[in-house]
């Protein structure tokens, strides 16, 4: 490549053979570009992947993204690296792949006022339900879904809210799961230790000294709050079916990645698997305005929530 | 950006007065303790950047006590400790607590430096990173304001409109009685 025909002495290079006209820096190792073919390719491949539409204006993220990977796999090209990931069976890159491109950006109590709306007002809510319905009820467990939980803490600033409302031992059998399509997002969370970045963000001293332990650089959360959830891979561009219904999801900052017609699906999916008086709550900057008719917007205080018409 | 203000803790009065004056050269903002109760005592008071200090101490609060009082109080203060010849063990529990690093007695003042600007690299990432994410919740604030209040006045208005169609599509009533209607909602 041109890397060796740099490295020949002046003179040694066959006349025949282009000249690189720059000499890459010594230590430095030159970066595979990608090509306009190449973007197309990749794009298609992590759109049938994830759902996740990659702009050609982003296509820059290809590079800065995978860019690791092509060189672990030491592949000289992106169509290299595409024809090896799509021919692996074992889908060991795709995983790698996944967890490359996914944007897994998150914070404790992101955008604290659902957690607000959590605790004064859909958790109190179902609560009264259960209590007035049929009996029986009581028993039915309140199901909680955090639909791509990133590496856990959307799900356990769930967690905090629901013991600081029900105590240590509620009466109610509260399930409470988080998904997501990263292997790598998912074992954090599963495992449930933060580091002091992840731990200043959006924790107040008082929660953090009372739900985590400090373990060398990084925070762990308590088993009694960790105890409460259950982590699992899920990509919701596939069925959800087998999930059953929820009283509650949470699907933020997510859908926000997908085309508009990807959009329409997952919300559709969503209302099939939300009880009919249930309660979704989406990111602060997302709107279902054109995309899904099947739910309305409601407002309280300050938070919107959507429920089925 | 800001020099790192760095404490520094150690028994040994040369040591200290050495560290210092290296340090000032380099332009750092430093401040020492004699022991680690004093330090303990100053680090309650005020932040530092980095602390740097020796393991073995005497007086009740060693190097170990010094980092266990950092780590309980600022998550941001980098812990350095410095380890006699021989006792490299002693560090490596240090790290598990939390240290950022060790550095082995007599003390190589081209590697010390070399470390504190690796921190000050390392600061002034975080800094833009922080900047960066400060920008993106304020952005993300006030756009999910905005975005909320379009999504209500949209489904009010898509409300409305229904009901007018509604009203409109009554054939059982006279065309301009349904107008009036529709007109006054
Ligand atoms: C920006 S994070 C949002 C985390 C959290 N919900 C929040 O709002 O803070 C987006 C997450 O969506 C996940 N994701 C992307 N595509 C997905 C898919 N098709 N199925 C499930 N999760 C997906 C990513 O792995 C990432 O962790």
């Amino acid at each position: 490549m041109s890397g060796n025909l740099a490295r020949n002495t002046l003179g040694a290079t066959p006349e025949s053979a282009p000249r690189p006209v720059f000499q890459p820096l010594p230590g430095i190792r030159q970066q595979v570009k990608i090509s306009p073919a190449e973007i197309q390719l990749l794009s298609k491949y992590i759109h049938g992947l994830t759902g996740i539409n990659i702009e050609p204006s982003k296509a820059y993220l290809l590079e800065t993204r995978l860019g690791k990977l092509l060189e672990n796999e030491k592949c000289d090209s992106y169509s290299a690296f595409y024809h090896k990931a799509k021919a692996d069976g074992s889908k060991r890159l795709d995983m790698q792949i996944i967890d490359a491109i996914t944007t897994n950006e998150t914070l404790f109590f992101r955008d604290a006022n659902p957690f607000d709306l959590l605790k004064f007002k859909i958790i109190p809510e179902i609560i009264d339900k259960r209590a007035t319905a049929a009996s029986g009820s009581l028993a039915m467990p309140i199901r909680i879904w955090s639909a791509a939980c990133s590496t856990g803490q959307e799900v356990f600033s769930i967690a905090i809210v629901l013991r600081e409302l029900l105590g240590p031992s509620p009466q109610h059998n509260i399930q409470l799961l988080g998904t997501d399509i990263s292997d790598a997002a998912i074992r954090q969370a599963s495992y449930g230790a933060f580091n002091k970045f992840e731990i200043e963000r959006g924790l107040p001293r008082d929660r953090l000294q009372r739900y985590f332990v400090a373990s060398g650089d990084n925070w762990k959360i308590k088993d009694e709050i960790r105890s409460m959830a259950t982590f699992r891979k899920i990509n919701l561009m596939e069925s959800i079916n087998g999930l059953g219904k929820f009283d509650l999801i949470f699907c933020r900052n997510v859908a926000i990645y997908f085309t508009l017609e990807d959009r329409v699906k997952l919300f559709n999916k969503i209302a099939d698997t939300l009880t009919p008086d249930g309660y979704l709550i989406i990111g602060s900057t997302e709107s279902l305005t054109g995309v899904c008719p099947r739910f309305i917007p409601k407002r309280h205080l300050k938070s919107i929530f959507y429920q089925l018409r | 950006m800001q020099a790192l203000k760095i404490l520094v803790v150690d028994d040994d009065p040369v040591t200290r007065a050495l560290l210092t004056k290296r340090l000032t050269k380099s332009d750092y903002d430093v401040d020492t303790a004699e022991t680690g109760v004093v330090a303990v005592e100053k680090i309650g008071h005020q932040f530092y950047d980095v602390v740097l200090t020796d393991l073995m101490m005497p007086g009740g609060i060693d190097g170990i006590g010094v980092l266990e009082a950092v780590k309980g109080s600022h998550l941001k203060t980098e812990v350095i400790l410095i380890t006699a010849h021989g006792t490299i063990s002693n560090a490596i529990v240090a790290m598990k607590k939390g240290a950022t690093d060790y550095l082995q007695k007599p003390i190589n003042f081209d590697e010390l430096i070399m470390r504190l600007e690796k921190i000050q690299n390392w600061r002034h990432l975080l800094k833009n990173a922080s900047d960066l994410r400060m920008a993106m919740e304020i952005t993300e604030q006030t756009s999910g304001e905005t975005i909320q209040n379009l999504e209500m006045t949209v489904a009010d208005l898509q409300a409305r409109l229904t009901a007018i169609r509604d009203v409109l599509e009554r054939r059982e009533l006279a065309p301009d009685e349904r107008i009036a209607m529709a007109l006054n909602g």
